[in-house]
């Protein structure tokens, strides 16, 4: 079974009608913004853990300046799928990739192509907020340090707080830069993390499940500011909230049992699934 | 449906009941957890008592001040120390307390043999120095033998039979009246601390040790630690998980249970016998030692790098940083704490080691103070074995005191790794 559902990039495809919606998802505001052309192509992508197979020939396109999120059941392969887009999975022994990831039309896992360094294009935010037990300051110079990025502590201050900014914490640890960055909140943790992550000015920011540790107060700031960088950033986010897709996301893939199952914009997938599993899921018959 | 035969009044009977039990259950365990904790306590407070006991009378000590005459008939001006001061002084001393030798000087030996040794040597650097002091009466100061020194302490009485005591009836008369006279004056034993090893127990010092131990001690923490940090850190985050690294984990732990004599032996062969390295020196000391160290160390440093939160190393990674970057920035400080104290309950175990230095002649008599890496020396638990099995009574409360220092010395390093840990535990 193929699932051939990309989406043009261009977005020609247009908008389903106007169907009444299956969940009660709080009104998709994004839906309208414009979508930049494709920055990542998976093709037939299967993962393998010590020779049991994760993922099932995955393809999809990930679109520019866009939120896409990746929904699905635990256990489904959506995080998987997600961590072969930094090649994260390298660092698992007994992993092994299959198929072709493309970014900007480059084989992501070609020989010639160190995964440091594609690291500093594909920053990550992670389910737990992780800063390193350093001040504020150096989790966000972490990133332009080891890269080599800033030329001097000036610019790098510059970095710091460009990033800070973006990530809408400047306010909050403008006046204690040089404490402990796990010392704040959750939220404003993920928040730091995020800013860390912005610093390196990465092309495209993967999120594992940013807001599932946090307060729903946390997570409606981190959205918003999902929805912020998004202007900028191409966004793949991992998410168990259907609501949360539904608010920050333009495009939906929908996993299940390792395999994407359907792949649509976020407003089609919500309100007019084409699969029958989708459909079950997103109204709460399994999941 | 309900189960009629078990009424709710029964269940809450069954539910106390048991309640009763597990909470006696509970109180057991705990009384046991005293009980344990108690004899431990009790064991560690007898053995401690017991050595302070023993112990405490060795740091001070009994110092005497005779009133010289130095005759110029006996004493040589170019060659003060052929001068045999010990009978000179017996003689005056004998004559000051009116009391006649016979012709074969018999008393004057007795006398003699209440002073150390180390009289003769203070009279000669006292003329050698000025020699202008002969035909002059001088006081000199040295200490009292050792037996003079433990009848002072109380440890030889006049109750004892005559025939079970090193020192006489008339010689303690005559220690009482010097006493009387005010030339004995009791002070603290600085030489215990300032001086090597001697074969006479009131010379005898345990700085000859205490330097030996700390000399073996950096050689073992400059081998032990950089390598066992090292060892660890590629087998925890490098290598690959397969048959020869497990097959390598396994064996570390194994070598950690190796008796420490085996590391003696090994020390002996390879050291000394092939590589020709000085006997009983720090540096082979320090290598044995450190061979015995390595396996305590890897262990400690890899359950301390496995403890890292792994989300600490993801972020890392994530970020871009190459797998050493993240080793060396970001695991290996967070398990600076373990490491560190892994590190110094090896070296404090390794301090008290003593098997392995009898193999490598480390229990030798060597009264000097080592004073580089290839000098032959002793250490401070084979000092403890060579005075324990020392015959002159004297030396059984330097025993004592010796471990003492070596509990001190122990405790300083304990403390060290206490104010290490607390230094770079990240508590934020």
């Amino acid at each position: 079974m193929k699932f051939n559902l990309f989406r043009a990039a261009d977005g020609t495809e247009g908008g389903s009608p106007a169907a009444p919606p299956v969940i009660a998802a709080p009104p998709v505001v994004h839906n309208s913004a414009p979508m930049g052309p494709t920055k990542i192509a998976a093709r037939d992508v299967s993962v393998f853990y010590s020779g049991k197979q994760a993922l099932y020939d995955v393809s999809l396109d990930i679109p520019d300046k866009t939120v896409t999120a990746l929904i699905g059941p635990s256990g489904c392969g959506k995080s998987t799928f997600l961590r072969t887009m930094n090649r994260m999975n390298d660092t698992i022994p007994g992993c092994k990739v299959t198929g072709r990831i493309e970014m900007d039309g480059d084989d992501i896992n070609a020989k010639s192509v160190d995964p440091v360094l594609l690291r500093a294009r594909v920053g990550m935010v992670f389910q737990k907020p992780n800063p390193f037990p350093k001040t504020i300051y150096e989790n966000v110079a972490y990133g332009p340090r080891i890269h080599g990025l800033a030329a001097s502590k000036s610019e790098l201050d510059g970095v710091v707080e460009a990033s800070l900014k973006r990530a809408g914490l400047w306010e909050e640890v403008a006046d204690r830069l040089h404490s402990p960055g796990t010392g704040l909140s959750g939220g404003q943790q993920q928040r730091l993390v995020i800013a860390r992550a912005i610093a390196v000015e990465p092309e495209v920011i993967l999120m594992d499940e940013p807001c599932s540790a946090l307060d729903p107060i946390a997570t409606a700031r981190i959205e918003e500011l999902i929805d912020e960088l998004r202007e900028r950033y191409c966004i793949v986010i991992v998410t168990h909230s259907m609501a949360q897709a539904a608010r920050v996301s333009q495009r939906t893939a929908f996993f299940h049992m390792g395999r994407l199952v359907e792949t649509g914009d976020t407003e089609d997938i919500f309100t007019n699934p084409r699969e029958r599993r989708t459909l079950d899921y997103i109204t709460g018959r399994f999941g | 449906m309900t189960d009629t035969s078990v009424t709710p009044e029964i269940r809450a009977r069954r539910l106390r009941a048991g309640l009763k039990r597990r909470y006696a259950r509970e109180g057991r365990f705990k009384l046991y957890g005293l009980l344990a904790i108690g004899v431990a306590v009790g064991f560690l407070l007898l053995l401690l008592g017991r050595i302070i006991e023993q112990g405490h009378t060795a740091f001070y000590t009994h110092t005497i001040t005779v009133p010289v005459y130095m005759d110029p008939a006996r004493v040589d001006r170019a060659y003060p120390q052929g001068t045999n001061f010990e009978l000179l002084v017996a003689e005056q001393q004998l004559a000051r307390m009116g009391v006649a030798d016979d012709a074969a000087g018999t008393k004057a030996a007795a006398m003699r043999s209440l002073f150390s040794s180390e009289l003769k040597f203070a009279a000669a650097a006292r003329i050698q120095r000025n020699p202008d002091l002969i035909g002059q009466t001088v006081p000199i100061a040295a200490p009292v033998s050792d037996d003079a020194d433990l009848f002072f302490k109380h440890e030889i009485s006049r109750d004892t039979p005559a025939d079970q005591r090193r020192i006489s009836d008339e010689q303690i008369d005559w220690l009482d009246r010097m006493k009387a006279s005010g030339q004995v004056a009791a002070h603290f034993n600085t030489g215990l601390f300032t001086k090597g090893d001697s074969t006479e127990p009131e010379l005898a010092g345990v700085l000859g040790a205490v330097v030996g131990s700390a000399l073996m001690l950096l050689v073992t923490a400059f081998i032990a630690i950089p390598l066992g940090v090292g060892a660890a850190l590629y087998l925890e985050e490098f290598a690959p998980r397969n048959r020869l690294t497990d097959l390598i984990e396994v064996n570390i732990n194994n070598l950690a249970a190796v008796p420490s004599i085996i590391y003696g032996l090994l020390g002996l062969a390879l050291f000394i016998n092939w590589m020709h390295l000085p006997r009983a020196s720090p540096l082979v000391g320090g290598l044995v030692l450190a061979l015995m160290a390595l396996p305590t160390i890897i262990i400690a440093t890899r359950s301390s790098l496995k403890a890292v939160p792994p989300s600490i190393r993801e972020a890392a990674l994530a970020m871009g940083a190459s797998k050493t970057q993240t080793v060396f920035q970001h695991t290996l400080p967070l398990a600076m704490p373990g490491v560190m104290t892994g590190a110094i309950i090896s070296m404090a175990h390794a301090l008290g080691e003593t098997a392995p230095l009898l193999l490598i002649g480390m229990v030798s008599f060597i009264p000097g103070i080592p004073a580089s890496f290839g000098e032959p020396t002793g250490a401070l638990p084979s000092l403890v074995y060579i005075w324990e099995n020392a015959s002159e009574r004297a030396f059984h409360e330097r025993t004592a005191a010796a471990i003492l220092v070596l509990l001190a010395f122990m405790i300083v390093m304990n403390a060290a790794a206490i104010f290490l840990r607390r230094r770079f535990e990240r508590r934020w």
